[in-house]
């Protein structure tokens, strides 16, 4: 029998096409109640007052919560990696981007929890927004972050990732060609068809039940128990069947919310976004500004880089900065280049806040890489393959901070694909393998960067 | 006016496991007196296949039916840690710690099996749900009576535990982003060819077909890593064509709050798919498993942005690569402002998009000559 | 007001312009429909009314008073797959399973329309149907196989159409 590598359909492909899979919002328990938010109709503003009694005087409402209601209001969900809290479960002060969640509360149908959240009593002071990355830095920006415009807590205080490599200014002296390219894709929604939602129920025995869509369990429950100050066994994450996640569910976007309301009302209580929150007010893939310049030389060598990286991580950190250090570790892409010198801010706007989403970090730098990859390609009037492939990173060679490759794909992939669309490679090109570098393939500016595979 | 067709291509690597790693996995198994399989873990499905997944590296290393396994990841009381289902990490990360687990639970039959056949167990072998003496297959017990035996006569509970964890690779030299060890598990490599075809009058581009190339280390399933790869092929031809939460950024105005006014791939945008699996097995993944369910949507934006300039003649580097932007390209290169500026050696692209133009004195991009 | 759900007569209690998805799930617990988005834009609420595809989510259920309505609990049991169930499981075409049920009733409603294997003909029928996981690819073939009433085999899934190249990495 041989069950790895076979095609066995899936552990729940029955259940599935069935009906009969259990996603958080088809389990039923009695007395539930149904949660709604208060969020901010402003990208930037201080809330100057809020009253919440109009609310919880309405009948048919047993809970309502504010910033005051959570034992720990700031959380970094990235403690462990050093990235330190920013960002309150519920707004106190001010909000910083439209849709940011204040108040919530829980009542006895979905109609009357929206009709108690209208009668909060809150007023604001706008305050400008800023909203393009580039104009962060300027003097005349507006200040919308406790930390400054811009994350300022990588390693050894910095306000930056940074990576440098070999010799760069070298490099662009020797370059016969000097390639510049600016790249920018797009904020996306994660889309997935069940949003975010979740129900928690309080046990007879002290305990939460939270029924959860979260991509992941152990970690929504870390975040749970640190906001609310408890031991991990008071809570019980029942999960694991999520209807589509992409990133967007590694938030914990509703679990911690939704357990003071139950907590505070003593019943079930459920919370689960419309769509439109769902695209309005969710986490959204982050838009990123990326400046590229490669030193090049005019048969297609790749001497050198220098890049500038600006992610927009909207108004708070959330896993940002883990996101920019992994764009940075790959910012060659599946090429060797051995002089570089890249610089990456995190940078806060008066948007959702952004988060991981299905290639994190990365999608965003694969995007302006490869593109410029192809325009380097034409100006130099080289075949767009074998450029890649004379760069392609082989065995031995080394990643941007110091790793060795020990059994990179880069040269069978792309002559896989070479065959399949009918490119024709040159003879050179077609038997080249991801073996280590020598003769033509180890140039006098690939033999410093070289490591040991052995000592991998 | 007329529909030009073009060519392009990408080549991409992706990291499995969170950078830096330090994301447990952490998996456990019972066995019932029948011999039936009861694993717990706390990665969760969504869609990318870990209850299967882990179940069939279960049953493979433990040399029994598919269907003898019964796989439990509902909650944070039975489960133990599993950092999450991200970073391309379940399979590779969270089926490593299922292996393990596995593996501990075959000894523990295999020492029980011993004890009733009184052989070393280091002389037997499990093949289809039966313990087999090596080189006298005669001589042979089924693993449900082990369990029964475990179970009723050597009071035992044949179990299994499993943790997976590779280390967190810290950065010792901020200056450089040196780091003390690899940041990474494996990493995988894709390449991918698009064909599209834009209509220089409306400016739509319609993406044809994308040819590509993984290297998914084992194909654990292989219909359910082409499950991934088609999946993430949509959501890249998503990025390159049709997604945007701002259309207007960096205006955060005219936001889709809908399916209908956010463009997420249809049906009808589906190109035709042709994949290729390379299986280069990874040092440290199950079965030689490398993660792809992340970076399956990283090479088409690149391809499809390179087969737009092959068929019209005009870079466009932000994306999604719309009408408005194909059509405002094609009046800049008609106007001759689409054209990098060159100076000495330099050649420079995108200058009205760069911080150079845009910053009022905050930063700049400086680039030596 | 009375509807007929998977054969069984159910009197409702709802107010009439209370959506079908609502009354099917909150007053009847029903759950296979799936709310997806309330705004008629993904199909994963879609039920059959009197045989037609119809989104639940923004049919009032006065609409559907005294209609005989099929939601995928209807189609087949675990024990006794329809074949459009079962060619979504012989060809994969579930991910994380949540726009499935909506995907079946529509391609149910093709498929009892006469509906062929003509992948555009699926692509038009199934169209305003939004799924986030599998590119729609294993879809269509799924649709298509039920179509040429094919039988399928539940112990493996299709084989796939891909090429496996195995090289001897070294790691």
């Amino acid at each position: 029998m041989k069950v790895v590598g076979a095609r066995i359909p899936r552990y729940d492909g029955v259940a599935h096409v069935t009906g009969r899979t259990t996603y958080v919002d088809d389990v039923r328990v009695p007395g539930m109640l149904w949660a709604k938010a208060l969020r901010s109709p402003h990208h930037h503003a201080a809330i100057t007052k809020l009253d919440t009694r109009p609310a919880a005087e309405l009948p048919g409402v047993h809970a309502v919560i504010t910033w005051e209601d959570v034992p720990l209001l700031e959380y970094g969900h990235l403690s462990a990696l050093g990235i330190p809290a920013d960002e309150p479960l519920l707004a106190k002060d001010d909000v910083r981007y439209k849709g940011q969640p204040i108040a919530l509360v829980a009542a006895e149908s979905e109609e009357l929890a929206a009709e108690a959240v209208e009668r909060i009593e809150i007023e604001f002071e706008e305050r400008p927004a800023l909203l393009d990355v580039r104009q962060a830095f300027d003097p005349e920006a507006p200040k919308i972050h406790q930390w400054g415009n811009w994350y300022p807590h990588f390693e050894g205080g910095m306000d930056r990732r940074q990576i440098r490599k070999g010799d760069v200014a070298k490099a662009f002296e020797q370059a016969d060609v000097i390639v510049q390219g600016v790249y920018r894709p797009a904020a996306i929604e994660h889309a997935p068809l069940e949003t975010q939602v979740c129900l928690v129920v309080p046990e007879p025995n002290g305990r939460l039940t939270i029924y959860s869509c979260t991509q992941a369990l152990y970690f929504s429950l870390g975040v749970v128990a640190a906001h609310l100050q408890v031991p991990l066994n008071k809570l019980k994450i029942v999960g694991g069947t999520t209807g589509g996640g992409f990133g967007g569910k590694v938030d914990t976007a509703t679990e911690t919310m939704t357990s003071l309301l139950a907590m505070k009302a003593g019943r079930p209580v459920k919370w689960r976004w419309t769509r439109e929150e769902e695209f309005l007010c969710s986490s959204t893939r982050a838009p990123w500004h990326m400046e590229i310049a490669d030193a090049v030389t005019k048969d297609g060598w790749i001497l050198g880089r220098k890049m500038l990286t600006l992610h927009d991580s909207g108004a708070y950190a959330r896993f940002s900065p883990y996101g920019l250090t992994k764009h940075s570790f790959h910012h060659t892409g599946a090429y060797t280049i051995p002089n570089l010198e890249f610089d990456g801010y995190v940078v806060f706007t008066n948007r959702v806040p952004t988060t991981a989403m299905r290639g994190f970090g990365v999608t965003s730098v694969s995007f302006a890489v490869e593109t410029h990859m192809s325009r380097i390609a034409d100006v130099l009037d080289l075949d767009p393959y074998e450029i890649r492939l004379r760069n392609a990173n082989r065995i031995g060679d080394t990643s941007p901070n110091g790793i060795v490759y020990t059994d990179p794909s880069t040269v069978p992939t792309i002559q896989a694909i070479a065959e399949a669309t009918g490119h024709e490679l040159s003879a050179e090109f077609r038997t080249m393998t991801n073996e280590p570098r020598t003769g033509e393939w180890l140039p006098e500016h690939l033999v410093a960067q070289l490591g040991n595979p052995e000592e991998h | 006016m007329a529909k030009h067709r073009g060519k392009g291509i990408a080549a991409i690597e992706y990291p499995t496991g969170m950078n830096q790693n330090g994301d447990p996995s952490q998996c456990w198994i019972k066995v019932k007196p029948d011999g039936r399989i009861d694993v717990f873990a706390g990665t969760a499905d969504i869609g990318n296949g870990s209850k299967t997944i882990q179940a069939q590296i279960v049953a493979e290393t433990i040399g029994v039916p598919y269907d003898w396994i019964t796989y439990d990841n509902s909650n944070t009381d039975s489960s133990p840690v599993c950092t999450g289902t991200f970073a391309s990490r379940a399979t590779f990360v969270a089926g490593k710690a299922a292996e393990k687990a596995a593996l501990q639970v075959k000894a523990k039959i295999l020492e029980i099996a011993g004890k009733e056949l009184e052989i070393d167990p280091a002389d037997l072998e499990i093949i289809d749900g039966e313990v087999v003496a090596k080189g006298a297959p005669q001589t042979r017990m089924s693993i449900s009576d082990v369990a029964a035996a475990a179970t009723w006569g050597h009071g035992e509970l044949i179990t299994g535990t499993g943790a997976q964890l590779k280390p967190y690779a810290a950065i010792v030299d901020p200056e450089t982003g040196r780091v003390d060890s690899p940041p990474h598990s494996a990493i995988s490599y894709a390449a991918c060819a698009a064909e599209v075809e834009v209509d220089d009058e409306t400016g739509e581009v319609r993406v044809l077909r994308l040819q590509q190339c993984y290297d998914v280390g084992r194909a654990i399933n292989p219909t359910q890593v082409e499950g991934q790869i088609e999946g993430g092929a949509m959501m890249g031809l998503g990025l390159g064509v049709l997604e945007n939460c701002y259309p207007y950024y960096p205006s955060v105005e005219h936001r889709g709050g809908a399916f209908g006014s956010y463009l997420a791939p249809g049906m009808e945008e589906m190109p035709q798919i042709d994949t290729i699996l390379i299986e280069n097995p990874s040092q440290d993944g199950p079965y030689g498993a490398k993660g792809i369910g992340e970076m399956a949507n990283n090479p088409q934006p690149p391809a499809i942005a390179a087969a737009v300039y092959d068929a019209i003649g005009v870079w466009i580097t932000e994306l999604p690569i719309t009408p408005e932007r194909v059509l405002r390209a094609l009046e800049e290169k008609a106007a001759g402002k689409h054209e990098p500026r060159r100076e000495g050696k330099k050649v420079v692209f995108d200058e009205e998009l760069s911080v150079n133009t845009v910053s009022s004195g905050g930063i700049r991009f400086e680039v030596p000559a | 007001m009375n509807i007929v759900v998977n054969g069984t007569a159910h009197a409702i209690e709802s107010g009439p312009l209370t959506p079908l998805l609502d009354v099917l799930r909150e007053e009847l617990e029903i759950t296979g429909p799936k709310a997806g988005c309330h705004q008629g834009g993904c199909g994963a609420c879609t039920v059959l009314v009197d045989g037609e595809p119809r989104r639940s989510c923004l049919l009032p259920v006065a609409y559907a008073d005294g209609a005989e309505i099929t939601t995928v609990e209807g189609l087949g049991t675990p024990e006794s797959l329809a074949p459009i169930q079962q060619a979504f499981v012989h060809h994969y075409a579930a991910q994380c399973g949540f726009c499935t049920s909506g995907m079946l009733l529509a391609a149910q409603a093709y498929l009892d329309g006469g509906g062929t294997d003509d992948p555009e003909a699926i692509q038009e029928a199934l169209g305003g149907h939004v799924c986030r996981c599998t590119g729609y690819a294993k879809i269509v073939d799924a649709v298509a196989a039920a179509a040429r009433g094919e039988s399928f085999d539940l112990t493996q899934t299709a084989v796939g159409k891909y090429t496996t190249v195995t090289t001897g990495g070294a790691t």
